[in-house]
């Protein structure tokens, strides 16, 4: 049973809403499907224009939420963040262009100090723990072979082999040549694995993606449950 | 233009045909859905898992990082998430640090859970504060100083005075954040939060954090949760259609895994298609 049941709109506005988003939807397919057109290019302009506006909006508000509020209330430390957001404008002066540096700087500055700080832990350390952790004792032997209720010890055993083989082949000090030929061979073709499952994720979320509007279309038409 | 190939012709076909057959194929089965079996995978039923262990009162944060082109991917995640935090009896802080359009979201979150939102109070069940920029740095005030992020949620009403913000101004009140993600938000808050040097050694029990990522994503979501930084990974519209499963509440992830099977099988016959043809006419052009 699926539970996304709900009567069709009945209020005129969002009636119009709906069929003005599948007709700015379909001026957008129609260039993958047809050709560039200029109702493709209304709709193009017409995102970019709205995006733009709904960003500032956002911003603003946001602004005036987290800074201009608690300045007007007496805390006059908000003051810096504001002026140092207005420095950015000055990248539009070009001989006064050195002034946006500060802001940029400060913002450079905080994120890396964030991230150093914290990202040894969940992105070296862990990973390497869990790369080297050995499944639990007790998993069965034919969990070697994928496919099986439980492919710990196969995913282990490969992980580790794509690890170093892969390690192996950015290993550039000396020649692939002899013995370390095949593994950084193989390093290649784990990459090329690697590359794969992206890929097809990848396609996967464009897919949903391109579903989800296949539906949408459905559904303004009457044909399928809103 | 004699002596082509059935091969010579299939190269030569528009691209646009293609694009047509794929748009019709990925269309069709939302007709006629085919009921194809949905297995949950491991990373979906721990997370499920961890849904399951909210008790009644427990505060959780939903963190929309995803915007609303990703809502194929993410939003039936988020909807049966939602819906699960209200069947286990928890309450709901929820914003964005990513995008700006979560308003949007939010408001389809609403309108596709009448039964939540209309026993729900907001204020005292569910708390929306709506998007704030600023990312990592966002993320590392809202750890220690929610109140000075938001002065106020998105009706105008100030933080202090809603009443299910009136003792928590820091992450250590919250059991757990899931991140809707199309980016890197998630580590944002392994980082900030999970991993976070303040506080915690005081209440000595981090937040968890869980993620509803998009599925391209996924082989790089997949390492946090093998290494035990995310409790639950919810992978895609696929991973999405598994937890509604879980949750019992089919929704549009349900309905759209039939479209989408159909056009990784056209796809992978495409792909079949292409290289049966360049084989075939491998030679012939010089």
């Amino acid at each position: 049973m699926i539970a996304n049941i709900a009567a069709y709109p009945t209020d005129p506005l969002a009636i119009l809403g709906i069929w003005v988003a599948l007709f700015l939807m379909l001026a957008i397919y129609s260039y993958p499907l047809y050709k560039e057109n200029p109702v493709y290019r209304f709709a193009e302009h017409t995102f970019v224009a709205t995006s733009l506006a709904i960003g500032i909006v956002v911003n603003l508000t946001s602004l005036r939420n987290s800074a201009i509020t608690p300045l007007m209330g007496g805390n006059f430390l908000y003051l810096i963040p504001i002026i140092l957001g207005f420095c950015m404008y000055f990248l539009l002066i070009p001989k006064q262009r050195w002034v946006s540096r500060y802001p940029i700087a400060i913002l450079v500055g905080s994120s890396l100090g964030l991230g150093i700080a914290s990202n040894p832990l969940p992105s070296i350390i862990s990973q390497v723990i869990s790369t080297i952790t050995a499944p639990k004792a007790g998993t069965a032997l034919w969990a070697w072979f994928p496919g099986s209720p439980t492919g710990d010890w196969f995913s282990f055993a490969f992980v580790a082999v794509g690890c170093i083989c892969s390690m192996m082949y950015f290993l550039l000090t000396y020649e692939h040549t002899g013995a370390v030929k095949p593994v950084t061979i193989a390093g290649r073709y784990f990459i090329m694995l690697a590359l794969g499952a992206y890929f097809g994720n990848t396609v996967l979320f464009r897919f949903s993606m391109l579903a989800e509007r296949g539906q949408y279309i459905l559904k303004v038409l009457g044909l399928v449950p809103i | 233009m004699s002596g082509q190939t059935i091969w010579d012709k299939l190269q030569q076909v528009d691209r646009r045909v293609f694009y047509w057959i794929l748009f019709v194929s990925l269309t069709v089965p939302f007709l006629t859905p085919l009921g194809l079996p949905i297995t949950v995978t491991p990373s979906t039923q721990a997370y499920y898992d961890g849904l399951k262990t909210i008790e009644a009162g427990e505060v959780v944060v939903l963190s929309i990082n995803s915007g609303v082109s990703a809502w194929g991917d993410c939003l039936p995640a988020m909807v049966a998430s939602v819906k699960q935090v209200h069947n286990q009896g928890g309450k709901l802080i929820v914003w964005s640090i990513g995008y700006n359009d979560c308003d949007i979201t939010w408001t389809r979150i609403k309108t596709t859970l009448p039964e939540v939102f209309s026993t729900w109070v907001e204020g005292t069940d569910y708390v929306y504060f709506g998007y704030c920029p600023g990312q990592e740095t966002n993320v590392a005030l809202l750890r220690d100083d929610i109140k000075s992020v938001y002065t106020k949620d998105v009706r105008g009403v100030a933080t202090g005075d809603l009443p299910l913000m009136k003792n928590i101004n820091d992450a250590s009140k919250i059991k757990f954040v899931m991140s809707s993600d199309t980016g890197d938000a998630q580590i944002y808050y392994i980082r900030q939060w999970k991993n976070g040097p303040v506080n915690y050694v005081k209440s000595g029990k981090p937040p968890l954090v869980a993620e509803m990522g998009i599925a391209m994503n996924k082989s790089g979501d997949m390492v946090f949760f093998l290494s035990g930084d995310e409790f639950g990974l919810v992978a895609g519209s696929r991973g999405a259609a598994e937890l509604e499963a879980l949750v019992g509440r089919k929704g549009d992830a349900t309905i759209t895994m039939d479209s989408i099977s159909v056009s990784h099988v056209l796809l992978v016959l495409a792909i079949i298609l292409a290289n049966v043809g360049m084989f075939a006419t491998r030679g012939k052009k010089k």
